[in-house]
């Protein structure tokens, strides 16, 4: 769930931009076609047979998380300066019209909304929120192994192409039960990452991690996860982390009442931006397809 | 002075009254508080000055390294061992 790791400026970084079959959009976005979009899919499929080895389901989920349901993580108050709102005009005839007949878009390209319909909704910003809330209220009779893909929205100080975007792919295996069978997740699929970085020769340390907190040291959740590390980094030599391994405790199983064995729920995940890991793949193996590992052997 | 035995107590006697989610006769010396979040994020600022008043030192936040909040072993080790002195 992380996107904290700086960007290291040190070594010659491989520029995406060069290639036909990337596109990127300076609002943080990128487009992929050709043997990069064959490449994302890969290592998506790749992920996805990892999730299988779990019998982790595989959920579809809207982009919209509703906002009173952040809101039971502290969300709004932790990290007020990555989210993105879903905004509409007021569908009053006066308000529309006010809006039509006045400038809707400047020269420098920004919209002049009249009055906004109350915000109800959150773009999603992580894609292993809808399992909690999903999952609410209910009692487990057997650990869930879940897996999705989610577009997530972070609003940056700044973007860089695949490295670090408004929206990006992130696909997650979670696991909720209790806090032996969440280990045990953890632990197995950590190891199998490790394997995987090591038969391809990509060079990532694990490196503790915190999420990135608005006003960290004001924020005790900040301190808590400093003293007792519960996210791990997948760090790409450059410095970007291109994934994270996350033990939730029982924070989830808190906020959402989930139960297990009578106890609120433990949760895990690993999560991995997707984007990342083609610029990891670009920056270590090349432009060339040919050079990329086949990664159907995993 | 306090002896270690009702240092040890003291510290078991504030996490049961603060937690409120588990009992005395539940919370071992090495029971990972954190872990359990039998304190919570909240509750750790307010571990740290009761810390502070027992221990008659203050404590630098920007100094604590991983895992020193564990368990009341940890605890013990890391603020009140004569050797800390």
């Amino acid at each position: 769930m992380s996107k904290s790791a700086p960007e290291s400026t040190s070594e010659a970084i491989f520029d995406p931009r060069v290639l036909p079959d990337y596109g990127w959009y300076e609002s943080g976005q990128s487009a992929l076609s050709g043997s990069l979009l064959e490449l994302y899919r890969r290592i998506d499929n790749m992920f996805l047979k990892w999730a299988s080895e779990c019998q982790a389901a595989e959920f579809f989920f809207p982009t919209f998380i509703s906002a009173r349901e952040l809101a039971k993580l502290d969300y709004f108050r932790s990290f007020p300066h990555l989210v993105t709102f879903p905004a509409s005009l007021d569908a009053a005839d006066d308000n529309l019209k006010r809006f039509t007949e006045g400038t809707p878009l400047d020269q420098e390209g920004c919209v002049h909304l009249t009055a906004l319909d109350p915000v109800r909704n959150v773009l999603t910003p992580a894609a292993c929120y809808h399992f909690y809330i999903l999952f609410q209220g209910q009692a487990l009779a057997e650990p869930r192994y879940v897996t999705t893909r989610a577009t997530c929205f972070r609003r940056e100080t700044h973007y860089l192409p695949l490295q670090r975007q408004w929206n990006f792919s992130m696909r997650e295996i979670v696991c909720i039960g209790n806090s032996d069978e969440v280990k045990a997740f953890l632990g197995r699929y950590t190891e199998k990452v490790q394997a995987f970085f090591e038969r391809i020769h990509l060079p990532v340390n694990w490196v503790n991690a915190t999420d990135p907190f608005f006003n960290p040291s004001k924020n005790p959740k900040f301190l808590a996860q400093r003293l007792d590390p519960v996210k791990t980094e997948m760090v790409f030599r450059t410095g970007l982390a291109i994934g994270s391994v996350n033990f939730h405790r029982n924070y989830f199983g808190e906020a959402f009442q989930i139960q297990r064995q009578e106890q609120e729920a433990f949760s895990g995940c690993v999560a991995f931006g997707i984007e990342r890991w083609i610029f990891a793949f670009l920056n270590e193996f090349g432009p060339d397809q040919k050079q990329w590992p086949d990664l159907n052997t995993f | 002075m306090k002896t270690e035995s009702e240092i040890r107590q003291t510290l078991r006697e504030w996490i049961v009254r603060t937690s409120g989610k588990i009992r005395a006769e539940e919370l071992d010396d090495d029971t990972p508080i954190i872990e359990r979040r039998i304190i919570s994020s909240l509750q750790l600022t307010d571990l740290i000055l009761m810390l502070e008043r027992l221990s008659d030192s203050p404590i630098d936040i920007e100094m604590l390294k991983p895992g020193v909040f564990r368990d009341i072993n940890t605890i013990y080790r890391n603020f009140f061992e004569p050797a800390r002195a």
